[in-house]
């Protein structure tokens, strides 16, 4: 069973040779994120100041419901105005008492809390309060969105400058996540979503998101609207956590003495009875 | 025996669950033409999102039997942004509070403003007085 040693060795180049082939031609080059350099960083004290906590208007939001209407298709207009008239006789149906996130685009049209931009190399990151802490990746490094993204809350999201205005696209988000112009009127989104936003400033701690909402299942054309957001620098502005199915639960112990959340006692109307009752 | 408890205790989490949870619900449920004002007792302070809660014991009118009313707010970060925090309120606080009651009747509403009779500190809460940059 010895083979001559020649022998040998040729016929491992052969196998060696096979296996170098199969594998060049089966695999790609990974993706890779290279390390950012001095100048990227750099670079990013050239951006515009966006600093600091940012809070909603949320008279600006009301204001543009009847400003900027949705363009809703007529099964859609049909559903809204039901939803509207609940909420007007006080009984709203509510789009997010399940805690799951505001998301996209609902997130930036119609939220209570503040957020924050990160800018690093190649990214804009946003981060916000509630729905277990809230968060957007801007990616700004040039890549293209995948060509079948995994539908997400908050979707893939790329920018670029233009000037001192982000311009972010945004695709890849889940049908099921709302179009909202408030927490009781909004109508999922259905699928296909696209979302153009341009966020600059409008003045020196005042920042306007002009947003293009594309959802052909839900709209008649691409939607037009804006929201403004103002600076706050004072520290007890800085962005907590907030984790909304928290309150759902109460702090109380297991049966071993143990910390332990226990869920929280409510009324058939969602409102809290104290604890243990 | 263990098992038994632990089954036991998976079901009781279950049927909790299975209640409507509201946590991150529309104010819409609230009657913000209708202000109740009346002097109770803090139960519990919840400083917990997507609302903080505060069960306040009183009675809203003379001679009616006084039960526990279920307050909600904004979140902790707002509230804190609003100058509030986790002990703004302790149970066993005398107050005098303020509120947008329920539009079913049932006790709850939307806080006001509330006054500790103690100290006569007044915490309030409306996030649209805050829409502008640069708040201190």
């Amino acid at each position: 069973m010895r083979c001559p040693i020649r022998e040998c060795l040729i016929a491992i180049s052969f196998v060696l040779a096979v296996g170098g082939v199969a594998a060049a031609a089966g695999a790609q080059d990974p993706v890779i994120n290279p390390p950012p350099q001095a100048g990227d960083w750099a670079a990013l004290a050239k951006l515009p100041d966006w600093s600091g906590v940012w809070t909603p208007s949320m008279s600006d939001q009301d204001a543009r419901i009847k400003t900027d209407p949705i363009p809703w298709r007529s099964a859609a207009a049909a559903q809204i105005a039901k939803l509207i008239a609940a909420e007007e006789a006080g009984n709203p149906k509510g789009l997010f008492v399940d805690c799951l996130p505001e998301s996209m685009p609902s997130w930036m049209l119609i939220t209570h809390n503040a957020l924050e931009f990160l800018f690093t190399p190649g990214r804009v990151t946003i981060l916000g309060e509630s729905d277990g802490n809230r968060l957007r990746r801007i990616y700004t490094d040039g890549r293209p969105h995948p060509a079948d993204p995994d539908p997400t809350f908050h979707g893939h999201s790329i920018g670029h400058w233009e000037g001192q205005t982000l311009v972010v696209d945004t695709v890849g988000i889940l049908p099921e996540t709302y179009i909202a112009f408030s927490e009781a009127v909004g109508l999922p989104n259905n699928g296909d979503m696209h979302i153009v936003e341009r966020i600059h400033l409008a003045g020196p701690d005042t920042l306007r998101d002009d947003l293009e909402i594309t959802a052909p299942h839900v709209l008649t054309r691409t939607w037009k609207t804006s929201r403004i957001l103002f600076r706050q620098r004072a520290r007890k502005y800085d962005i907590v956590e907030g984790v909304c199915l928290q309150g759902s639960y109460s702090e109380g112990a297991d049966a071993d003495g143990n910390a332990a959340f226990v869920p929280a006692t409510q009324t058939e109307g969602g409102n809290i009875l104290p604890s243990g009752k | 025996m263990m098992k038994l408890k632990f089954l036991k205790s998976v079901c009781v989490f279950g049927a909790v669950l299975a209640l409507p949870a509201y946590a991150h619900h529309s104010f819409a449920m609230f009657d913000f033409n209708n202000t109740v004002t009346f002097k109770g007792t803090v139960k519990e302070f919840r400083w917990t999102n997507p609302h903080v809660v505060l069960l306040v014991e009183g009675s809203p009118k003379p001679g009616v039997a006084a039960e526990v009313w279920s307050m909600e707010l904004t979140s902790p970060g707002n509230l804190t942004r609003g100058g509030w925090s986790r002990r703004s309120f302790k149970p066993g606080d005398h107050i005098q509070l303020e509120f947008n009651p329920l539009r079913d009747g049932k006790h709850g509403g939307a806080f006001r403003k509330a006054t500790l009779l103690d100290t006569g500190q007044v915490l309030s809460s409306n996030l649209r007085d805050a829409e502008k940059p640069g708040l201190k």
